[in-house]
């Protein structure tokens, strides 16, 4: 399959300052890509150069086997940028119409409007909209010139929980139609649950490109909390183990080596009642991960 | 041609139908000064020919608010606001963008014509030949290119507040040196060779020979004509600039 973006060692600057150091992603048709890093690791940039904002320094960038930027490309491109589009004097609906009217194969304004639960602020004007009406705007405005690709760059912000909840299922049913999506996020809960494949940046390098489930895997922090009548004593020198706690009959173990812990355990869960075991979130793992704790 | 359709009537509301800004300011304005100045604020008879050259100014100082003032923020708060970059990613790009605004910054010239030709006619009677008239129109949306081009280059300041300021310092000045408000033979003799060199003295001028006489004046051509080919060749170098640095298109 030919991939849909192909960066090669890519580099970028602002002046002295290295933003991007020979970052390589390549990213297929239908996949979910969750861009994720500290402020200033690059994802913006990153983001800017996939759509021909800025020039790379160096390397190779191609959307569609074009380079960025290129018109048969942008056809083909929805984005959904950080600012809202506040435009003075103008409608929801009329600022849709005009976008549809870019793209070839765009969306029936109409329908897109009721699938997004715009109809009732069609009329108004951008400058009379909330926050979260905006986004919800902006998304709409990504999607009307019904893109293979889209980038979407901190999409829920400012959108109330049911606002939020109806972007996800959204993207589930774009995912379901065969989008390649790209979205950048620090509700990273968000794009743990939707994302295919994550790629981490952390100072203009990718830290770690790969599934959740692969990063779990590399990072083995687990929390196993259970009943038992059993000592502390009998739990401290287990392999990975780096700290027990009981209150009462509660135990909490922490584990840095989760499976090796876990095959620890075998012998003695017998004694072991209402056993959980927790591995890290996303969240958790991104924490370590952009403090350096693992490369 | 759809896009374009759609581009032309998407600005055309936020440009002229709802935006009080130029109604007020570039037709309001002007045809209450030249109401004022030659119906109300006047004792004994006014000569025929300043109800048309008072009438050539006002078209002259509404198309220089228009483009200093209105298309210069105009531009600068829809680059500001991102309207440029999300032009800039899609499939048209920004080409259409200019184009359209163009056409409608040399419409709402037009207009000028139309609210101040109408009230010079209706009101104080001014009566001229179609030729006429429609040498009027002709200069003041083409003639008038220079002053937007100018409107185009202040717009390019970074923040609104220094384009406020740069607005006032050109607008004023230059319409006081060139004669729009009065004579130009009521200022200082060492200010008025300056004052002629105004591309809006020159318009002025050229409106004032077409509306009073029927004449035209070459260093009225030629002296438009360098300003709009000057200030053309600076927006080109200026925008081509800008996009020259890596992050110009966001800016642009």
């Amino acid at each position: 399959m030919k991939p849909i973006i192909q960066a090669t060692q890519l580099q970028f600057s602002y002046g002295a300052h290295a933003v991007l150091k020979d970052v390589t992603l390549s990213i297929d048709p239908g996949e979910i890509i969750g861009l994720i890093g500290e402020n200033g690791a690059g994802k913006t940039t990153l983001l800017n150069l996939m759509l021909g904002l800025f020039s790379a320094h160096r390397g190779q960038l191609h959307l569609f086997g074009q380079q960025p930027g290129a018109p048969i490309a942008k056809q083909r491109i929805g984005t959904m940028r950080q600012k809202d589009l506040v435009i003075r004097g103008v409608t929801v609906q009329e600022v849709l119409r005009l976008a549809a009217a870019q793209y070839p194969e765009a969306l029936n304004v109409t329908t897109l409007l009721k699938n997004l639960d715009l109809t009732a602020i069609a009329k108004q004007r951008l400058t009379a909209l909330s926050g979260g009406q905006l986004r919800r705007v902006t998304f709409a405005l990504a999607l009307v010139g019904n893109p293979d690709l889209l980038f979407l760059d901190e999409p829920t912000v400012g959108m109330d929980t049911n606002a939020q909840q109806a972007f996800w299922r959204r993207i589930q049913q774009l995912k379901a139609a065969g989008k390649t999506i790209v979205i950048t996020s620090h509700y990273l809960p968000e794009i743990q649950a939707v994302a295919d494949r994550i790629c981490l940046l952390r100072n203009g390098e990718i830290a770690f490109q790969g599934t959740f489930q692969a990063l779990q895997e590399q990072y083995q922090q687990v929390e196993i909390t259970c009943q038992t009548a059993l000592p502390v004593a009998a739990f401290e020198n287990l392999p990975g183990v780096t700290a027990v706690t009981k209150t009462g009959p509660r135990l909490n173990i922490s584990s840095e080596a989760g499976d090796t812990t876990l095959q620890a355990l075998v012998p003695v869960l017998a004694d072991l009642r209402q056993v959980t075991i927790k591995r890290e979130s996303l969240t958790d793992i991104f924490v370590h991960l952009t403090k350096g704790v693992i490369a | 041609m759809s896009a374009w359709f759609e581009r032309f009537k998407f600005d055309g509301r936020r440009l002229i139908l709802r935006n009080f800004s130029f109604q007020f300011f570039s037709l309001v304005m002007p045809a209450g000064f030249y109401l004022l100045f030659t119906k109300v604020m006047v004792t004994g008879n006014v000569p025929a020919s300043f109800n048309v050259t008072y009438m050539g100014s006002m078209i002259v100082y509404s198309g220089t608010i228009n483009a200093l003032f209105g298309i210069a923020a105009f531009l600068q708060r829809d680059r500001e606001a991102g309207v440029l970059q999300w032009c800039w990613l899609s499939p048209t790009g920004i080409r259409p963008y200019y184009l359209s605004i163009g056409c409608w910054s040399l419409l709402m010239n037009t207009s000028s014509v139309v609210v101040l030709g109408g009230i010079a006619m209706g009101v104080n009677h001014v009566s001229l030949s179609v030729a006429q008239w429609g040498a009027i129109a002709g200069i003041a949306i083409l003639g008038q290119l220079s002053t937007m081009l100018l409107g185009v280059l202040i717009s390019f300041v970074e923040r609104a507040e220094t384009l406020s300021v740069l607005s006032n310092l050109i607008t004023f000045p230059m319409a006081i040196i060139s004669g729009l408000w009065w004579p130009l033979g009521l200022l200082p003799n060492w200010l008025q060779p300056i004052g002629k060199l105004m591309p809006t003295y020159l318009i002025n001028d050229w409106l004032g020979r077409v509306a009073t006489h029927g004449t035209l004046l070459t260093s009225d051509i030629l002296g438009t004509g360098a300003w709009m080919i000057g200030l053309l060749v600076v927006v080109i170098v200026s925008v081509r600039l800008l996009l020259k640095r890596s992050d110009g298109v966001v800016r642009a």
